[in-house]
């Protein structure tokens, strides 16, 4: 009883933010509606007793996009959040098609093939069963992820370097 | 709705909201008294109990400021966001509020009239996660959102520097506040707060080469990301006239402070339960029971007096670094994270896994692994120095001789 209007609080709120982030034409006001999800999301995670995912999904998507969102709409010019020009969304037709389609083509045979316990406690994920699984089936695949992730790091560096010296190069001459 | 769930969440989080509050008044007395010493002034001493002559030191002196901020006008400008301007202070407290249920505080013994009622206390809080010490982070970094938002809101370009400055800053030192912490993980092999603390029943993890290397760090990040002086670039009042709340006033700033603070315990009660024992200390064992470890106490409370302590220890630490030292450069704050925190603190993972991998029984392999793991991480913190020394000629003056 607990558990189902937990998961319809969250449910709503998590559509709610959603469609805020949106529908809202100040950007700022967007991103924390987007976040306002991404905790809702975390919460049903938590719901599963997913703790570990819901950790991860406040750490990565609140502390790390959300805040990557800012630093890139503080770098523009509309760092106030107004924009008055209107929006018009012209591909809405092309948008539902797809919404759609990823749902019947993808999302609902994920969920009739998914073999779904009968109850969320007899699943008992942990963060050390999750451990071991990272470390011992799926190490492969980690590690080429964590060379992926040092790749675009270096690579991002070595850019912003480079943009430096050109610049440089520009003021002197 | 059952009755049950709802004293369940009361008898958890009455406790919290009482104790950590009345802390906090009590530190800003303790603060504002300290300061003054080292500043040579004498401090609040005034203010005591109401309509009476006894002063008590000034300890009436939270109540009172307390009392003010409720009573003063809020101001908001009026370009404000209205709404983010409302919603940045309480958004400011409650990851610091919900952090602290990560700790593991036992308050059963304050429940001594029921038994049933402590009972409860304990079926609560024994549900302490497994993943306590990643969710701890993953709260805690929402701080910087609002503190952003408090910034953004107020629609002030000093309050727009000040959020922008506590960003970059928080998210540069939670890289090796996080890497600090995973050491004591690792070595641990749990994220739970409480088995952390059980593991350091024979030698606290500060009394380790690795571990003080990894104690050190983690404090200096922490006062980074509690915004506490030399690093608290965004409320610099002398630069940028205290940043992100230069617009707030009344209980709205009342907030903020209480935000600050309650971060300030919850990070040190990390830092207590990483590396300083946690709730252990004399009078407190760990017994093996049933073959898993237990805490066994002279007496109830015991546990929470011994861990109360050791943050309040680290408090008055910080109170002192305020007191003695100067606020750091923008780009001193910068390079120090990511050239110099964040190699070593690398570095330390290293040390930690060959530390751990050598018998440490007798005392010669014990000495050697002191030396050369403290080597290793001083010849590094040399290194480090010496590279990020930027070539600093003899100035030379333009107009003056």
């Amino acid at each position: 009883m607990t558990q189902e209007i937990t998961f319809w609080v969250l449910a709503i709120i998590a559509v709610l933010g959603a469609l805020v982030a949106v529908r809202r034409r100040n950007l700022i006001h967007g991103v924390f509606a987007l976040m306002i999800f991404f905790a809702a999301l975390a919460g049903l995670f938590l719901l599963l007793l997913a703790e570990f995912i819901a950790a991860v999904q406040i750490l990565v998507y609140i502390g790390a996009v959300g805040i990557l969102l800012l630093f890139a709409i503080m770098l523009t010019e509309r760092v106030t959040g107004d924009d008055g020009r209107r929006v018009t969304a012209r591909g809405w037709f092309w948008g539902l098609v797809a919404a759609v389609s990823v749902f019947i083509f993808l999302l609902l045979p994920a969920i009739q093939e998914a073999d779904l316990p009968e109850s969320a406690q007899s699943i008992q994920p942990s963060v050390k069963a999750l451990g071991h699984k990272l470390m011992n089936p799926y190490v492969v695949t980690l590690e080429v992820l964590a060379l992926l992730l040092a790749a675009s790091l270096i690579g991002a560096v070595a850019a912003a370097q480079g943009v430096r010296e050109k610049k440089e190069g520009t003021n002197d001459a | 709705m059952n009755l049950d769930l709802i004293k369940d969440i009361l008898v958890a989080t009455v406790p919290l909201l009482i104790i950590f509050p009345s802390l906090f008044a009590f530190t800003t007395w303790l603060e504002r008294k300290a300061l003054a010493r080292i500043q040579n002034r004498i401090g609040p001493n005034k203010v005591g109990i109401p309509c009476t002559r006894i002063s008590l030191f000034g300890l009436g002196q939270p109540a009172a400021d307390g009392i003010k901020m409720i009573f003063k006008e809020d101001i908001v400008p009026r370009g404000a966001d209205r709404l983010f301007h409302l919603l940045a202070p309480i958004l400011a407290l409650i990851p610091a509020m919900l952090v602290l249920c990560f700790l593991p505080l036992d308050f059963s013994f304050f429940a001594f009239w029921d038994e049933g009622i402590a009972e409860d206390i304990k079926a609560v809080q024994s549900f302490a996660l497994d993943g306590a010490v990643i969710f701890f982070f993953a709260i805690t970094g929402l701080n910087t959102l609002a503190i952003f938002m408090a910034g953004w809101a107020s629609r002030n370009k000093y309050s727009l520097l000040g959020g922008m400055r506590a960003i970059a800053q928080m998210v540069s030192y939670e890289i090796p506040l996080v890497l600090s912490a995973v050491i004591v993980v690792m070595y641990v092999g749990s994220l739970n707060a409480e088995k952390i603390v059980l593991a350091q029943d024979t030698l606290w993890f500060v009394f380790t080469p690795w571990g003080l290397a990894a104690f050190v760090i983690f404090f200096i990040a922490a006062l980074a990301e509690t915004n506490r002086s030399p690093f608290d670039l965004p409320e610099a009042e002398s630069e940028i006239i205290a940043g992100y709340f230069t617009e707030y006033s009344g209980f709205k700033f009342a907030l903020f402070f209480l935000g600050e603070y309650i971060a300030m315990f919850a990070i040190s009660g990390l830092a207590v339960v990483l590396f300083l024992g946690g709730s252990l200390g004399p009078g407190v064992t760990v017994e093996l029971v049933d073959g898993a470890k237990e805490l066994e106490s002279a007496f109830a409370g015991l546990p929470i007096i011994w861990l109360l302590a050791k943050i309040f220890a680290l408090i008055a630490v910080m109170i002192w670094l305020r007191g003695t030292l100067p606020r750091l450069r923008v780009d001193q704050l910068m390079a120090f994270a990511w050239k110099f925190l964040l190699p070593l603190s690398i570095l330390n993972i290293l040390v930690a896994g060959f530390a751990y991998f050598i018998p440490q029984e007798n005392i010669g392999p014990k000495v050697a692994v002191w030396t050369v793991s403290l080597g290793i991480l001083y010849a590094a913190a040399k290194g480090l120095n010496s590279l990020n020394r930027a070539d600093v000629k003899p100035r030379e003056y333009k107009y003056a001789e």
